[in-house]
């Protein structure tokens, strides 16, 4: 039996986040948790004559913002647990500390395999990043997996 | 003469690849010298690429590209070689609980060749559905070296191998493309198109190759302490 | 200074060698919300069926978009895009290898194509993923 999921939820936005404030700390913070210390990410002297002209958040940071807490309200779970298999990430412009994030996000895709783990359902949702400006600054393809 | 083809390797067509067929062909080309491949079988997961055409791309580098599946079924992955328009009408080949024997019965009745992948592999490899479960029939040959594969899989493979008198091949299961080709298959016969490897897997000769570069010891790293 | 003109494929990114310590797992997962047992606690970790405490997959994708970011330097280029697979749980502790490939080189937008992996001591692939990076116009 394929699995079962409702089709009208693919590329149905469920939710745009709450904006999230980036301050200054919260980066620094994310470069001390990730043994980051590149300049441009780092040391505000040096960012400024890099070529953001300003401290700016390492790629990774994007990914750090999350759903909210009815996520899975509106994303089906299926079996036992859940895990995250991955994600691709495109970075389109830097976050800077003062901008305020929000993510739109949509089911993109679900399907089911085996593999290792036994018989999974991976649940791909995208998300939008866009900062205070309405600019977009990543698109973000989360899997979540499921063993089912 | 002989032929050395990757018989197992995922493009971009495959949701876990992230491989231009390009891509693979170039690094068989810059790598050729320790690994001597002369061809490559895309296995996609679940599905056969029809509308796939890699002629320029094997005019441009000198590398044959062929196409199979790599489907999944109540034994584990298989790998399916000399798909046609009738093996896709008869199977859903997204659908992941196939039955291996009808599948096996019935692809070589319609002119191709069935060959189980990474049969060490936990839940979807032979080795442990044989635990619980009669060998299946009209098997001819199991990849018994695989790129992915972990410690001891392809040593259960073997075993496996040894103790049903199977033929043996190889394959990277490639999803990078800096490891396309790591494992291969050795054929004594020149092979030049699906219909040759089909009658070369049933009946020929050959042998899995294993490319891959010996690991020396890793010591144990310095910890990366938050600041 | 890394030029787009000087890369070629095969390239290698790494290899770095690094451990990742359980307090810096834990720091990780508090500081940003993924404070579940499986990130933060052995025992926790093994009521999921879990070996034991596990880095978050963030924390991986982060190792490896500095393996990139450091490598690109003071060039200029910048990370476009970062794509990355969990094929299996990566442990605080143990000893790990990021390393990477240019497989590709378009000299018509100036990008690369890298391959990007984290591996155990016995050559276990953890993490894989592909990485594209956008070089600057020729000056």
């Amino acid at each position: 039996m394929a699995v079962n999921f409702d089709p009208a939820i693919i590329n149905k936005v469920f939710e745009i986040t709450e904006p999230v404030q980036v301050s200054a700390e919260r980066i620094r913070k994310f470069c001390e948790v990730t043994s980051e210390t590149n300049p441009l990410f780092t040391d505000e002297e040096a960012a400024k004559n890099g070529p953001y002209g300003g401290i700016v958040a390492p790629p990774a940071f994007a990914v750090t913002f999350r759903n909210g807490r009815h996520f899975f309200t509106h994303v089906p779970r299926y079996g036992h647990g859940g895990f995250d298999a991955g994600k691709d990430v495109e970075f389109v412009s830097p976050i800077r500390p003062g901008d305020e994030i929000t993510l739109s996000s949509h089911v993109k895709e679900i399907y089911e395999k085996t593999g290792r783990s036994g018989t999974m359902v991976f649940v791909v949702v995208r998300s939008t990043l866009k900062n205070q400006r309405n600019e977009t600054v990543a698109h973000l393809d989360h899997r979540f997996m499921s063993r089912t | 003469m002989s032929t050395v083809i990757d018989l197992h390797c995922h493009s971009e067509a495959s949701e876990d690849s992230r491989a231009p067929v390009e891509a693979y062909l170039n690094w068989i080309q810059l790598r050729h010298a320790e690994r001597p491949v002369n061809g490559i079988v895309l296995t996609e997961h679940r599905q056969f690429n029809r509308a796939a055409d890699y002629r320029t791309l094997e005019d441009k580098f000198g590398v044959m590209v062929l196409r199979a599946s790599e489907v999944e079924t109540n034994y584990g992955h298989m790998l399916v070689y000399g798909v046609n328009e009738d093996m896709l009408v008869r199977f859903d080949f997204a659908n992941i609980r196939l039955d291996a024997q009808t599948l096996i019965n019935e692809i070589d009745r319609m002119g191709g060749v069935v060959v189980p992948c990474h049969p060490g592999r936990p839940n979807i490899g032979l080795c442990e559905h044989y635990e619980s479960k009669p060998p299946l029939e009209n098997v001819i040959a199991v990849e018994m070296l695989n790129g992915g594969s972990r410690k001891g899989e392809d040593e259960r493979s073997e075993e496996l191998i040894k103790r049903h008198g199977y033929a043996a091949t190889g394959g990277s299961d490639s999803h990078l493309v800096s490891l396309i080709g790591l494992c291969a298959t050795r054929f004594v016969a020149d092979i030049k198109t699906i219909d040759d490897l089909v009658r070369e897997l049933r009946d020929g000769q050959y042998e899995p190759a294993d490319f891959r570069p010996r690991r020396h010891p890793v010591h144990r790293a310095v910890a990366v302490e938050a600041k | 200074m890394k030029k787009f003109e000087d890369l070629h494929i095969g390239d290698t990114l790494g290899p770095l060698q690094l451990s990742v310590s359980r307090d810096q797992t834990r720091a990780y997962a508090r500081a940003f919300l993924l404070d579940a047992p499986r990130f933060t606690d052995d025992e926790g970790a093994r009521k999921e069926g879990l070996p034991g405490m596990i880095l978050p997959g963030n924390l991986s994708l982060s190792l490896l978009t500095k393996l990139v970011t450091d490598w690109i330097g003071e060039s200029g280029a910048k990370l476009m895009r970062l794509g990355t697979t969990y094929r299996q749980p990566v442990q605080p502790d143990e000893t790990l290898t990021l390393q990477g490939f240019v497989t590709n080189a378009n000299a018509a937008d100036r990008s690369a194509e890298i391959d990007v992996w984290i591996e155990t001591a016995e050559a276990d692939r953890l993490v894989i993923g592909t990485a594209t990076v956008q070089f600057p116009a020729a000056k």
